[in-house]
This record gives structure tokens, C-alpha cells and sequence, in this order.
């Protein structure tokens, strides 16, 4: 073989070269774009804050760029990471010397876990005077607060859980809401008559949603505070009073859609849309899977009580925000989150999000709000405990438990003895650690 | 003779050979393109569709909004541009770099060359989620967080040993004759490494090219680390944020994953070419 | 040491003292020192990789002894993470999965592979189309491949009503829900991804076999079998290195189609090393432990492919 002829020399030195300056053009390229994100475009350029959030659900993402874009004083840069990469990298963003000023969350374990690390800035001159929370409720101030009894977190809206149904449909069964739990059961039997799935719930990937009713029945079945507390890990998931529980669940499971075990919570909304299904037990933001013509036939009823002797419960999981203790303008951090706390604001945000949100912000004027929302208040302002959901009130880690063994019981609901021993010994290692 | 007296039949046979062969291949095609064929017919449904008619089912509706809401409310414009520049500037470097080491590892007496090789593959042998948290440290410490640049330099580092390994491997094959050759010319290492064997190598390189920009492509897991500002992620990041954590708009992420695919299928078929073509250069001695 | 010696065994090398390394090895090299800008040639990648590859790997073996979430300083703990690793029935469940897909995704993928680009190797009508079909599901993300896969899996999506209609009656198997079919299903989806980029990594290496050799001994009458066991398949050798270095990456990295077809579920019978490694340092933000496993996948990797390669790069 000869060396090669010049031309094929000049054309590898030409290629060498123009990697190079592939190279460095990207770099300087990839620098420059780095500087200009998108910002509402505020005058006071000196102070500039970022809003991290994991609202990456197509409306309510359109409706807080539109709550940024309103906010004027300081110039906001808002950044959308779907919900589960956010989780992942919540601990680099909080630990990170600029981290980003404000950032969406759940009140619940989470928060209060890096409040007790330091990591989240101290809020509680806004629940305080003319602060924007301090007009919120008792229970909205405690929710928010720390070990420590400092405020950390600044809710905005909230939902509720239930039990959903088309109206449409009902009327078209014959068949009308129960109040009484022997009722609901009925109407299962009934359902279940005309080839209607009486329940839909969708446990594939989205293997949380088994916890719904175990939450419910717990609530229902032995109460708010043992709830709680076997959350906190001061009971024993085999004990009795899970057990009861338990029973009560696999008397649902014929009436559960087979289906379910394959979809995820969204797609098991489509046998209830299309009057496949008869009731979803889901939070209110169900609305947001159906087509826009059939919102308002949507309706609810509470799950009906089990046990005369515990007082009533609903769970109604809190979003909202907190801030970064490392955050470089505190003042300017706690006026954006002033802002978004507004009532105006939240009731903007609410209008926009299509998901059937409450605000926490009692100045808000909800004539507006549509008659399933309105329902949705007078529920829980007339319920007596109200608690977030699993996870919130306890921990992911315990959440990852309980996934794998409700579901497990799904499918072998007579391994339920076997199941609840084996919940146990995970959950002892969640909460021993 | 015999030669002769066999033509007609195997021309016969290679006829018959011929039909099954495209009747199988043309199988296995359909098999293998129908679940694109999927996420194409779920790209051009609309959400109430898919909502009342669920996702498994043919479709009742036509529209092109999923493509117009992915292009405008995903930033998909902006993030493919994001993945060009970092896909093209990984692939470039690593290339480059892989090949300097393949090299001199491969062409000279490095002591400890081998073992020094397989120590750069291993680190591909890492789970790249349990480096996640480290290299996130690294770039806040260098102040290249949230940087293109940082995402670059993370998939050159983490591709550094497999390309070299690979390359290596090629390099080796290579006749020995040319370099000696070239050492009577009184050529110096670096000419021989660029006129002689990365000449050699464009069949590789053009393969590994195109393996690489598919990988990095298609990276979503360094990208989510690495930044934080969602105007710079590249388009898997950008696909991701179209499902909700609630709510997803399978019409339009399917639209999106669809747009997404361009620049890999055409880089793949650009590249085609340079198989063909530029691998034929080893085969005649 | 005679100049004759030199003269006869050398081809226009530089004359060297004495102290030579063995023929073989000799004539592969350019020369006997390494002159000082290829070490930077070499240097260079390899400090570039040491930083950001290496030092956060070490960085993942100290926190494998600690226990960590994250924020704070690690508390250590000794080996308490790789002893909890021996009682935990999920870290046995996903260390079976691995080693079944390591053998069924990368045994597999590797055979249809090699099975296209044989097939697809000689110019024909219409192969270029037969190739870019194979290839193209490569150009989808493994994410949104998961994703659209886990539909088309489910009780009433297209896998189901394509079997209903060649005569296969699934009653409607929820393929992804149930414990025995699980994983098996997301090795068909995984696989019908990979084939195509092993197709193509085989292919660039049968451009390289010489079709003279085949064709003679075709003419001595050897059969196609035997043509490729002897005449093909040696001058692959440097490919199927690359290939099974390539595959065993591969199946243990596997991560984004299972996490998005299942989670890990149902109830932890799909979890992978990768994905429960996942679940933990991310999800559940167990550090400690989450490097832990990956120190296990490491060594895994280790295992299967180190002892192989050193055989296969020695010089000969």
C-alpha cells in the first residue's frame, strides 16, 4: 500500500480542523444560549428569581406561565421538570449554592424532612400581621409548619378525593348516589348486573392509586387518628385493625375492572368516561382527563361511612410552595411567593388549570368556580379530619411499600395474611432508618 | 463442465430462494415497523378521541394539532436544537479523543497498555444513575452547572472508553506495513496518526458516529442532572415535560417523539452511505 | 547479538539493543519508546475520563459505606448496606432478572442480529429498505419506546387484537400486570429495539470478510453452515468482541425501558439492578444503599466481560 496522495492529506487536516472548530464553536454556542432563558421581562434587573416547578400537566403549566408573566417587581425565570425528575434532583436543587429561589411542592413529609436539614427558607412573618397567609386557616398554618412549629411552606390550592361518577350515566342506570356503605354495595350489585364495571382504578404504573381506598377505608373503618398514627409508624400493619380493613377492600376487589391492573390512573378514566365504568375513587383532578363537553357532567359522593364511631375524614392533599434557605434575596423570594399566595392569583391559576382545584385563601370569590368545585368545598368545610394522602403524610419510602403490597393483594387477595406480615417488615425498615 | 451443467438449476433455485426470501423479510419488516406505524396513529388523534376511546384503539379522529401544540408548547423547536449541538459536539470530541488514545495505545509500547484500556472500558461499566449525584457536585464546584457545556463534557467523559476500546480494535487490524513505511518516509507520529490512520478509520468512525449520536441523542438522564433551566434541555427532557405528572396529551407526546426522530433517521441514513462505501476500502489488498 | 539477527528478523525498523520484546508483539509497534506527545495523546482522554467518570465513581464506592439522603454529611455505616443487600427479597428477585436478561436480551438480540445482517448482507432489490426498517426503531428514545410499548401491551391494545387475529386467543392477557409474563414482554419490546443495532454493528464487520475466501471454499464444497462456522465467523472475531462488550453494557445498564413499561412492578417482579437501584437513591433517596447496588452491578459487569476481553486483547 502507498502513502497516501496529497489531496487525502489536506482533506484529514481540513477535517481536523473543522472539528476543532465544531468544537469550540458548540462550546461558545452552548455558553451563549445558556443566557437568555425565558423571563417576564421586569424592570428591576439587579434581582432576579427563579421558580422551579413540577406542574408539567399541559394546563396547569399554561396557567402558572400566565400567573409568572403577571408578576412584575423582579424579573422571574420559570422552569417545568416533569414531577418525578424533579423528586430525583429536589435534593441537588436545594443543595446547590445557587439554587433556585422558589420551588413547587406538596405540604407533607418532604418538605418538613429538608425543613429539619435547613435547607428551606423560614416563612413565618408571612403567616403573621398582614402576611399574605395569615388570613389562612388553623389547619392550612399547622400543615405548613415544621418540628419546630416555624412555617416553611405556602399553599395555594388544594383538592379533594371522592368518589366520581357521570351523572349522565346514572340517569341512564337508573340508579342514583348512595349515602350509606350497604347502599354503595348495592349499587356495585347492581352495576355489575347490567355487564358495568361498578368500579375502575388504575394500579398498573401508577401503582399508588391502590392506596386510595385503603386510605379511605382506614379513615373510614378505624379513623383519622389511627391513620396517622400507624403512618408514623406507631402501628403494625398486621395488626387487627389493618386486617379489618383489608377484608373490607377484597369485598371491592370483584367489582374492580380487571383492566385496571395495566393502566395508569389517566387511562383508567376512559371505561368512566365512556360509561364503560361506574365510579372512579380518585382526586378532583380526574376532571382534567375528560373531553372538555363533558366536564360538567361530572358529580361526586363522599365514600360512606363505614363506622358510626370515628368522626368523618376526607383527604385533600395541599400543593403549594416553598423557598430555598440559600435563596440569594430573601425579601425579593418572599414577595414572589406573596404574589403567587394572592388571591387573585390563585384565583387566576385555578380558572386556568382545569383541574378542579380549592384555593387556600378564603378572600377568593368562588361564585365563579364551577358546581362540582363549590361541591368540593362544602364537603371538606364540613368534614372533621382531614388528612393529604399516604405518601404525603408519611413518606415515599413507605409509599414504595405500600404499592407492592396492595397491589400484590389485588391480585391474591387470599395471601392477604402472608402480605400484611411482609408490609410490616418493609415498613419497619423505612421507619427504623 | 459440471460448473456449467449446475447454471440452470441454481439460477432456478436462487429464483424460488429469491420469493421466500422477500416474502420473510417483508414479514419481518411489517413486524418490526408496526409499533412506529402505533405511535403514528396515535400522533394524529385528538385528546377527546383518545380520552373516550382509550389509547389501544384505532383511531376516530384525524387532526395535525398534536404536532402544532408539541412544536409550540413543548419548545421542541428550541430543545432539537439544544440535542444537535450537544449531540454533535460529544460526538466530535469523544471521536476525537478516542481515537488520540486508541492510538497510542495501540501503535506503541505503552507499559501497562492493556490494563490501562480496560480500565477506561470500565468505566463504562458503571451505571451511569449512580454517577448521577457526583457529577452534579463536580459541575456546581467548576461552575458549569446548568451549562450545555457541562452535558457535553459529561457524555465525552462517560463514552471516552468504549470508543476507545472499539477504535483500538480497528486500529490494530490494520497492516503493519503502511506504518513502516511511512516510518522510512520519515514521518512523525502525529502525521501518521492523521494522514495514515484516520483515513483508515472513516469506516469506524463513521459507524461509531452514528451509533453515538443515537446514544447521546437519546440521553434524558444526564441532561435532567446537569441542568436545571428547561430552555436548554434537549428534546428528551423537552418530551418528558409533555407528559403531566397528572395529565398526559398522548397525542402530543407521540407527536413530539415522532419530531424527535428525525434528526436520529437521518443522521442513520446519511451515515448508511459511509458503511457501505467506506468499508469496502479494506476488503481489496 | 549479531547485525545479521537484526538485518533478517527486521523489515526497515530502526536498529535497536538487544533487549527486544518478542517477535510477534515487535512488529505492531511503531517503536520501541513512546515518544512524549503520544503519551499526552493518551493522556489527555484519560485524564478527561478520570475526572468525570472515575473520580465520581470512587466517589460512589465511599458513599456505598454510608447512609445518606442527600443533604448533609453521610453518616457512615460500615457494611451495613451490603449485608441488608442479603436479607432484602427485592434485591434477590432483581439480581435474578439480571442475570436472565443479561442471557435472553443479550443472547438474544445478539442471534437476531447476526441472523438480519447475515440475510441482509449480500446486495439484493430492496435491501436497503429491509435495513432501515430493522434499524429505525433505534431512532426512538428507549423512554418513549417503553412508554408506547406499555400501551400496546395492554389488555385491549394492539398486541392482544394482532394475536386475536392470526388466531392466537389471549382473552385479553394484561401482559404488564401479570408477575409470570411481565418481564418476558418488555424482553420482546428491548430486543425488537436492539436487533437493529447489532444488524448494523454486524454488517460494518461482514463488509470486512473477504468474499473470495467463502466463495472458495464454497467451490471445495463446503455447506453454508460450515462456510460460516469456519470462514465467516473467525474474521468476525473483532466485531464479536465489540458486540459482546456492547451487549453485556448494555443489559446491565438497561434502565429506561423497563422503568417506563413497569416501574419495577408488578410488585418488584420486573425490577432490574438498574431500576431498583433507581428507585432507591431517587425515589426513596437512599443513598447509601442505591450505591451500594451499583457497586454490585459494577462488579457484576466486571465479572462478565473483564476475564473475556483480557483474553481477546492479548496480543497474538
Amino acid at each position: 500500500m502507498s502513502i497516501p496522495t496529497p489531496s487525502r492529506v489536506n482533506l484529514t487536516r481540513r477535517g481536523l480542523f473543522a472539528a476543532g472548530a465544531v468544537v469550540g464553536g458548540s462550546a461558545l454556542l452552548s455558553g451563549c444560549l445558556g443566557a437568555s432563558p425565558t423571563s417576564n421581562g421586569a424592570s428591576n434587573a439587579n434581582v432576579a428569581l427563579t421558580l422551579q416547578s413540577s406542574l408539567s400537566d399541559p394546563k396547569p403549566k399554561a396557567a402558572l406561565e400566565q400567573v409568572v408573566k403577571g408578576y412584575t417587581t423582579y424579573p422571574t425565570t420559570l422552569n417545568t421538570v416533569a414531577i418525578e425528575q424533579f423528586r430525583a434532583q429536589l435534593s441537588t436543587y436545594l443543595t446547590s449554592s445557587n439554587p433556585p429561589d422558589v420551588l413547587t411542592w406538596y405540604a407533607g413529609s418532604v418538605a418538613r424532612d429538608y425543613a429539619s436539614k435547613g435547607l428551606l427558607l423560614d416563612l413565618s412573618d408571612m403567616w403573621t400581621g398582614n402576611g399574605a397567609c395569615a388570613k389562612f386557616s388553623p389547619a392550612l398554618k399547622s400543615l405548613s409548619s415544621d418540628a419546630n412549629g416555624k412555617q416553611i411552606f405556602v399553599p395555594t390550592n388544594y383538592y379533594w378525593w371522592s368518589v366520581f361518577y357521570r351523572k349522565s350515566a346514572f340517569a341512564e342506570w337508573g340508579v342514583k348516589a348512595p349515602t350509606t356503605w350497604d347502599e354503595f354495595m348495592a349499587l356495585c350489585e347492581t352495576l355489575k348486573g347490567k355487564g358495568i364495571s361498578p368500579l375502575t382504578n388504575g394500579t398498573g404504573s401508577t401503582a399508588w392509586m391502590a392506596s386510595g381506598w385503603f386510605d379511605y377505608l382506614d379513615l373510614r373503618i378505624n379513623g383519622a387518628s389511627y391513620h396517622r398514627e400507624l403512618l408514623a409508624g406507631k402501628h403494625s400493619f398486621d395488626s387487627a385493625e389493618v386486617r379489618k380493613v383489608m377484608d373490607t377492600y377484597a369485598t371491592l376487589i370483584p367489582y374492580f375492572d380487571p383492566k385496571g391492573r395495566s393502566y395508569t390512573w389517566q387511562e383508567a378514566a376512559t371505561p368512566l368516561i365512556n360509561k364503560k365504568a361506574g365510579m372512579y375513587l380518585i382526586g378532583a383532578f380526574v376532571t382534567q382527563a375528560f373531553p372538555a363537553a363533558d366536564v360538567d357532567d361530572v358529580d361526586f359522593f363522599s365514600v360512606p361511612p363505614i363506622n358510626s364511631s370515628v368522626p368523618s375524614a376526607e383527604e385533600a392533599p395541599t400543593d403549594g410552595y416553598f423557598a430555598s434557605a440559600a435563596t440569594k434575596n430573601a425579601a425579593a423570594t418572599k414577595d414572589l411567593l406573596g404574589y403567587l399566595a394572592s388571591a387573585k392569583e390563585q384565583q387566576l391559576f385555578i380558572a386556568q388549570s382545569g383541574s378542579s382545584n380549592l384555593p387556600t385563601s378564603s378572600e377568593v370569590d368562588s361564585s365563579g368556580f364551577s358546581a362540582l368545585v363549590q361541591k368540593g368545598m362544602k364537603l371538606l368545610a364540613s368534614t372533621q379530619e382531614i388528612t393529604q394522602f399516604f405518601n404525603r403524610d408519611s413518606s415515599d419510602a413507605l409509599q414504595a411499600t405500600a404499592d407492592a403490597a396492595l397491589t400484590k393483594f389485588l391480585d391474591n387477595p387470599t395471601q392477604v395474611a402472608t402480605i400484611l406480615t411482609d408490609w410490616q417488615t418493609a415498613a419497619k425498615k423505612v421507619w427504623g432508618s | 463442465m459440471t460448473a456449467t451443467a449446475l447454471v440452470p438449476a441454481t439460477r432456478r433455485r436462487r429464483h424460488g430462494k429469491d420469493w421466500a426470501f422477500h416474502i420473510v423479510m417483508s414479514v419481518v419488516t411489517l413486524l418490526w415497523v408496526t409499533p412506529l406505524v402505533f405511535v403514528a396513529a396515535v400522533a394524529v388523534r385528538s385528546f377527546d378521541d383518545i380520552s373516550f376511546n382509550g389509547l389501544g384503539t384505532l383511531p376516530h379522529s384525524f387532526t395535525l394539532d398534536a404536532f402544532s401544540t408539541a412544536w409550540n408548547e413543548g419548545n421542541i423547536a428550541g430543545a432539537l436544537g439544544n440535542s444537535i449541538i450537544v449531540t454533535v459536539a460529544t460526538v466530535v470530541s469523544v471521536l476525537f479523543l478516542a481515537s488520540l488514545a486508541a492510538f497510542a495505545l495501540s501503535r506503541y509500547p505503552v507499559p501497562y497498555g492493556r490494563a490501562i484500556l480496560l480500565v477506561m472500558l470500565a468505566g463504562n461499566l458503571l451505571p451511569p444513575q449512580i454517577l448521577l449525584i457526583p457529577v452534579s457536585q463536580i459541575c456546581e464546584l467548576l461552575g458549569i452547572y446548568d451549562t450545555l457545556f457541562a452535558l457535553v463534557v459529561v457524555q465525552v467523559g462517560f463514552g471516552l472508553g468504549f470508543f476507545t476500546f472499539v477504535l483500538y480494535g480497528f486500529m490494530r487490524s490494520l497492516p503493519v506495513e503502511m506504518f513502516e513505511a511511512a516510518k522510512i518516509d520519515g514521518a512523525g507520529d502525529l502525521r501518521i496518526y492523521a494522514t495514515i490512520v484516520m483515513p483508515l478509520c472513516r469506516p469506524a468512525l463513521a459507524a461509531l458516529a452514528a451509533l453515538e449520536s443515537t446514544w447521546v441523542f437519546n440521553d434524558l438522564l444526564w441532561a435532567l442532572t446537569v441542568l436545571r433551566t428547561d430552555t436548554k434541555f434537549p428534546i428528551t427532557a423537552a418530551l418528558l415535560n409533555l407528559q403531566g405528572g397528572y395529565t398526559s396529551q398522548w397525542n402530543v407526546v407521540a407527536a413530539g417523539a415522532l419530531i424527535a426522530a428525525i434528526p436520529t433517521t437521518i443522521v442513520f441514513f446519511a451515515f448508511q452511505k459511509h458503511f457501505v462505501s467506506g468499508l469496502l476500502v479494506g476488503v481489496s489488498k | 547479538m549479531s547485525v545479521t539477527h537484526d538485518l533478517s528478523r527486521d523489515r526497515g525498523a530502526i536498529r535497536e539493543p538487544d533487549d527486544r520484546p518478542p517477535v510477534g508483539r515487535r512488529r505492531r509497534r511503531l517503536s520501541r519508546r513512546v515518544p512524549p506527545v503520544v503519551w499526552l495523546l493518551l493522556l489527555i482522554p484519560f485524564l478527561v475520563e478520570t475526572g468525570w467518570v472515575f473520580y465520581p465513581a470512587f466517589n460512589s464506592f465511599q458513599l456505598s459505606f454510608t447512609k445518606w439522603n442527600g443533604v448533609g454529611v453521610a453518616q457512615p455505616v460500615g457494611l451495613r448496606n451490603y449485608t441488608d443487600m442479603l436479607s432484602d427479597p427485592i434485591f434477590a428477585t432483581a439480581l435474578r432478572n439480571n442475570v436472565f436478561w443479561v442471557v435472553g436480551f443479550g443472547g438474544l438480540s445478539v442471534v437476531a442480529g447476526l441472523g438480519l445482517a447475515l440475510a441482509l448482507n449480500k446486495p439484493r432489490r430492496g435491501i436497503g429498505i429491509y435495513r432501515s426498517a430493522i434499524y429505525l426503531p433505534m431512532v426512538f428514545s428507549l423512554a418513549v419506546t417503553g412508554l408506547f410499548w406499555r400501551v400496546m401491551y395492554q389488555p385491549d391494545g394492539p398486541v392482544n387484537v394482532v394475536l386475536a387475529a392470526i388466531g392466537i386467543n389471549t382473552k385479553e392477557h394484561q401482559w404488564l400486570a401479570d408477575p409470570n409474563t411481565a418481564l418476558g414482554a418488555i424482553l420482546v419490546a428491548a430486543i425488537w429495539r436492539q436487533a437493529g443495532y447489532i444488524m448494523v454493528l454486524y454488517l460494518a464487520g461482514l463488509k470486512g470478510c473477504d468474499p473470495a475466501l467463502e466463495e472458495a471454499a464454497a467451490v471445495d464444497g463446503a455447506n453454508k453452515w460450515q462456510r460460516f462456522r469456519y470462514i465467516v465467523m473467525p474474521q468476525l472475531k473483532n466485531v464479536n468482541t465489540v458486540i459482546f462488550a456492547v451487549t453485556v453494557i448494555d443489559s446491565l445498564r438497561t434502565f429506561d425501558i423497563v422503568w417506563a413499561m413497569t416501574r419495577g412492578g408488578p410488585y418488584n417482579t420486573t425490577q432490574l439492578l438498574s431500576t431498583y437501584m433507581y428507585q432507591v437513591g431517587f425515589t426513596l433517596v437512599n443513598l447509601g444503599y442505591g450505591s451500594a447496588l451499583a457497586v454490585v452491578i459494577f462488579l457484576l459487569a466486571i465479572a462478565f466481560i473483564i476475564t473475556y476481553l483480557a483474553r481477546a486483547t492479548r496480543e497474538d
